[in-house]
């Protein structure tokens, strides 16, 4: 009983994490990670503020009455989602000094807006008890964080020739990945590879279970 | 009078081509990959984008004359901005819901996609990169519109190629669709001259 508890739980946490994450995946939060996820910090800025206003907006916006209609239901989520970029704003320039305010720019605010907390929220998060919705939105955040951290890492490896002050020589750099081109075309790179090795484990877990039936059966007839 | 006309379309189409939302800021793209599907999606969005950044551009530019000053704006313009497109949307919704209740219960499903992403408040809040008259405020936020009908043009004309067997399984959808916006975005890039 306990074990299947265990295993829904990791399934929930796996869900956002891997199956549906929301940049690889889904593709709901891609242009942030696209345009400023262009070295370490500027990634960990950028995943900072995005926790804070994803925990914070749906969070809050769990508790809107479901007696409203949806259309103000999201109008309501909009403007908590929107409110909730205040302490992330404030956060991330007293972590992160007011210049990476700037290097952000629309792309803080405008995670405001993102399909996580006005499309999820309404479809999924409502539906959960409030520790499985946190469980889950967990998942969701770390997916979102660890591809942006991904991304930022290699975009600052493949252009400054560094981890965030730590030296990392290749040999070879490649500053044109720290534009908008170089970062759409990144992300779709890993997107193909992600969602590749996401068909390869599912491939091999169906192969393993088959061979355990099989397994089975020829203990059933011995 | 020209001037204003020609302050107009120099903000559109600065915010067309130059800061395009998708090629240049990859703003909304997560619209774009889903609107590029069908014809019918792409010039509904397009529409409905238009609509929303052109009035709201109008109401942010009196909201920007008025409180630009105050020493915390940069904190409520999130909420400010958010606010004044729900109140567009709301009074749309209405008008609509009254004297074109067939078009109502077609957009009612997606409306909301339109009016709430990332390229209506992104254009927002660039919309005084350009300038602060008026008409470079209403430009920008067509041509951000535009920009999109654009992109979401040319992702149409390519998606059956691109979802097609020639793509290996894995990359196709999103992430064949994303190397193609970034190939064109480089594409631009050259074009404008940034290289």
């Amino acid at each position: 009983m306990e074990r299947t508890e265990n295993n829904n739980n990791s399934n929930r946490l796996s869900d956002g994490l891997i199956r549906q994450n929301i940049v690889l995946m889904s593709g709901i939060a891609i242009a942030p990670v696209a345009v400023v996820a262009t070295n370490f910090m500027n990634a960990l800025a950028l995943t900072s503020g995005f926790t804070v206003i994803a925990f914070l907006s749906v969070f809050a916006c769990y508790f809107i009455p479901r007696k409203l209609s949806y259309t103000i239901r999201v109008i309501i989520y909009a403007l908590i989602a929107g409110a909730s970029v205040i302490p992330a704003y404030l956060m991330v320039g007293y972590f992160y000094g007011g210049e990476m305010l700037e290097t952000l720019g629309v792309y803080l605010p405008i995670l405001a807006v993102n399909p996580l907390i006005l499309t999820k929220t309404e479809t999924r998060f409502r539906l959960r008890k409030p520790h499985l919705m946190l469980l889950e939105l967990s998942g969701y955040v770390t997916g979102f964080n660890v591809i942006c951290m991904g991304v930022g890492i290699i975009r600052d490896i493949l252009t400054n020739r560094q981890i965030g002050s730590l030296p990392v020589d290749l040999g070879f750099e490649i500053p044109a990945v720290n534009a908008t081109f170089g970062g759409l075309i990144m992300v779709g790179i890993l997107g193909g590879i992600f969602r590749w090795q996401y068909n390869q484990a599912k491939l091999r877990k169906i192969a393993k279970l088959e061979k355990e039936i099989e397994m089975q059966k020829l203990l059933e007839n011995l | 009078m020209m001037e204003f006309i020609s302050t107009f379309i120099s903000a559109s189409l600065i915010a067309l081509f130059l800061q395009n939302a998708i090629y240049e800021r990859a703003l909304g793209i997560n619209i774009l990959l889903y609107a590029s599907r069908k014809k019918k999606d792409v010039i509904g969005f397009a529409l409905g984008l238009t609509y929303i950044t052109t009035i709201s551009s109008a109401l942010v530019w009196v909201s920007d004359r008025f409180f630009w000053d105050f020493e915390y704006y940069n904190l409520i313009i999130p909420v400010l901005y958010i606010l004044i497109v729900s109140i567009i949307y709301v009074v749309s919704l209405l008008v609509v819901w009254r004297y074109f209740p067939k078009l109502y219960w077609q957009i009612k499903k997606f409306v909301h996609l339109t009016v709430f992403n990332c390229s209506v408040l992104g254009a927002l809040f660039l919309n005084r990169q350009i300038g602060e008259s008026f008409f470079s405020y209403i430009g920008y936020g067509m041509g951000t519109a535009l920009g999109f009908f654009l992109a979401g043009s040319l992702l149409y004309i390519a998606y059956e190629r691109l979802n097609s067997e020639l793509v290996p399984k894995a990359f196709r959808g999103m992430p064949i669709m994303l190397i193609y916006v970034g190939v064109i975005s480089m594409a631009l890039h050259a074009f404008v001259g940034y290289a």
